[in-house]
C-alpha cells in the first residue's frame, strides 16, 4: 500500500513536471497562425503542406493562414480555399525571387500584391533595385502599396511601376508616397482620369525631387486586371 | 597525519555501509505481495482499495492541468493579439503603428466586429463597440503602414465599408474594403 501511494505520488509529480514543461515549450515557441477548424482534413493537410514549404523557403506564413481564414469566413469551398492559398504562396515566392533574399515580410506581402495586380516580375525586380537605396525597405513597402493602389484605381500597371520606380530612384521618402496617393485620389475625385492624375502628379514630384523629367508612358499599356484583394 | 585521518574516516564509512549491502532490497510493487507471502508475512488488511481512488485523482489532476494549460495558452494568445492590433483612442500604439478608426452604422445589430488582413480574418478578434447614438459601431486599431483588405461582420454576416475603397474581386468572389495606412 505504501508503495502504491508512493508510485501514484511519483506519477502525479512526473505528470505535473511534464505538463509544466509542455506549458513552457508552448509559451516559448513563436506564435503560429492557426488554421480555421471548419476546413476538412484533406484541405487542412494541403494548406499545412503549403505553409511548411513557404516556411522552408523563408516566406511569411501569416498571410497564408489569413487567406484560408478569409475563405472560410466567406463560405468558400475547401478546394477554392486551397487554390487561393496556393496562389498566394506562389506570388510570395515570385516576389521573393524578384526582390531578393533581403526583402522583409511587409515588402514581400506588398510585392505579392503587386504581382497579383498585374505588375511583371521584371518590373518588380527593377522596383526592388530602385528601392534598395537610398529609400530603404520601409519606403519600398509603401511604394509598392502605392503602386497596387494606383493599379486598383485603373492606372496601367506598366505606367504605375515606372512612375513609382522613378520616385524610388530619386530617394523619395515614405511620406512622399502617402502624399502622392492622396493627391492622385483627389484628382480622380475632381474628374481626372487615373492615368492622367498619376502622370501629372509624378511629374510634379520628380521636379520637386530635382530630377530631369517625368516618366514616359509605355507604348502599349496592357489591360488593367482587377485587384486580387 | 591528515592521510591517516582520511584513512580512518574511510574505514568508518565502509564499516557503516557494509551492513546495508546485506539488507533485503526493496521489492517492486508488483512483486511485493508474492515476496511477503513467501516470507510468511501478510499485508496489513484494508477494507477498501486505494487504487481506483488514486486513478481517479490522477485523471482529475490531468484534466485540471490540461484545462489550465489550454486557458493559459489561449489567454496568452488573446493578450498578444490585443496588444498587437488594438489600441484605444489616445492610448498606446506600438512603435511604427498608426491608430486607424473604423466605424459602421448598424442600428439594429446585436454584435459587430471587424475582420481583415490585420487580424487573420478572425471574427472574434476585434469586436466593435456601440456608440451613444445607438447606431454607430466603432473600433480603433493600431496598424503598420500598408494596404489592408477588411470587412465588417454584422450579426454574423459580412458587410463592406461603404466609406472605403473596394478591393474589386478577390479570391472568393466577395469584394473587400481596403484601407491604406500611413507612409509618413
Amino acid at each position: 500500500m505504501r508503495l502504491t501511494i508512493r508510485s501514484a505520488r511519483g506519477a502525479l509529480l512526473a505528470l505535473g513536471m511534464l505538463c509544466a514543461g509542455a506549458r513552457l515549450t508552448v509559451a516559448q515557441s513563436p506564435a503560429e497562425p492557426a488554421l480555421p477548424a471548419r476546413l476538412g482534413a484533406p484541405a487542412h493537410s494541403a494548406i499545412v503542406a503549403i505553409m511548411d514549404s513557404a516556411r522552408a523557403a523563408g516566406l511569411p506564413t501569416t498571410p497564408l493562414a489569413a487567406k484560408a481564414a478569409e475563405g472560410v469566413l466567406k463560405g468558400a469551398d475547401d478546394a477554392r480555399i486551397v487554390e487561393a492559398v496556393r496562389s498566394l504562396a506562389k506570388a510570395l515566392g515570385d516576389a521573393r525571387a524578384a526582390l531578393g533574399p533581403a526583402a522583409d515580410a511587409s515588402v514581400l506581402d506588398a510585392g505579392a500584391s503587386a504581382l497579383r495586380a498585374g505588375v511583371t516580375p521584371a518590373a518588380l525586380h527593377s522596383l526592388g533595385e530602385a528601392g534598395a537605396a537610398p529609400s530603404g525597405p520601409a519606403a519600398l513597402a509603401t511604394a509598392l502599396v502605392t503602386l497596387v493602389d494606383f493599379v486598383a484605381k485603373g492606372v496601367p500597371p506598366a505606367l504605375a511601376s515606372q512612375s513609382i520606380e522613378q520616385l524610388l530612384r530619386l530617394g523619395a521618402p515614405e511620406s512622399r508616397f502617402e502624399t502622392l496617393r492622396n493627391e492622385v485620389e483627389a484628382d480622380i475625385r475632381d474628374g481626372q482620369s487615373p492615368e492622367a492624375a498619376v502622370t501629372s502628379r509624378v511629374k510634379t514630384n520628380v521636379q520637386q525631387l530635382g530630377a530631369p523629367g517625368p516618366p514616359h508612358p509605355p507604348p502599349s499599356p496592357p489591360s488593367v486586371p482587377e485587384s486580387t484583394r | 597525519m591528515s592521510e591517516q585521518r582520511e584513512n580512518d574516516e574511510l574505514t568508518g564509512i565502509l564499516a557503516r555501509a557494509t551492513p546495508l549491502l546485506h539488507d533485503e532490497p526493496v521489492p517492486r510493487a508488483a512483486w511485493r505481495e508474492a515476496v511477503l507471502q513467501a516470507a510468511g508475512r501478510a499485508e496489513v488488511p484494508v477494507a477498501w482499495s486505494v487504487r481506483p481512488i488514486v486513478a481517479i485523482a490522477a485523471c482529475a489532476a490531468c484534466l485540471i492541468l490540461g484545462a489550465a494549460i489550454t486557458y493559459g495558452v489561449l489567454h496568452d494568445r488573446m493578450e498578444r493579439s490585443a496588444r498587437d492590433v488594438v489600441a484605444s483612442a489616445g492610448g498606446s500604439v506600438r512603435p511604427g503603428h498608426l491608430p486607424v478608426r473604423f466605424a459602421v452604422e448598424a442600428p439594429n445589430a446585436v454584435h459587430v466586429s471587424i475582420v481583415g488582413d490585420f487580424n487573420g480574418w478572425n471574427p472574434a478578434g476585434l469586436p466593435m463597440h456601440l456608440l451613444s447614438d445607438g447606431r454607430t459601431w466603432e473600433v480603433e486599431v493600431g496598424l503598420a503602414p500598408g494596404r489592408y483588405a477588411y470587412a465588417f461582420v454584422v450579426d454574423g454576416r459580412l458587410a463592406r465599408d461603404s466609406a472605403a475603397a473596394e478591393s474589386g474581386t478577390d479570391d472568393f468572389g466577395v469584394p473587400n474594403s481596403v484601407v491604406l495606412v500611413g507612409g509618413s
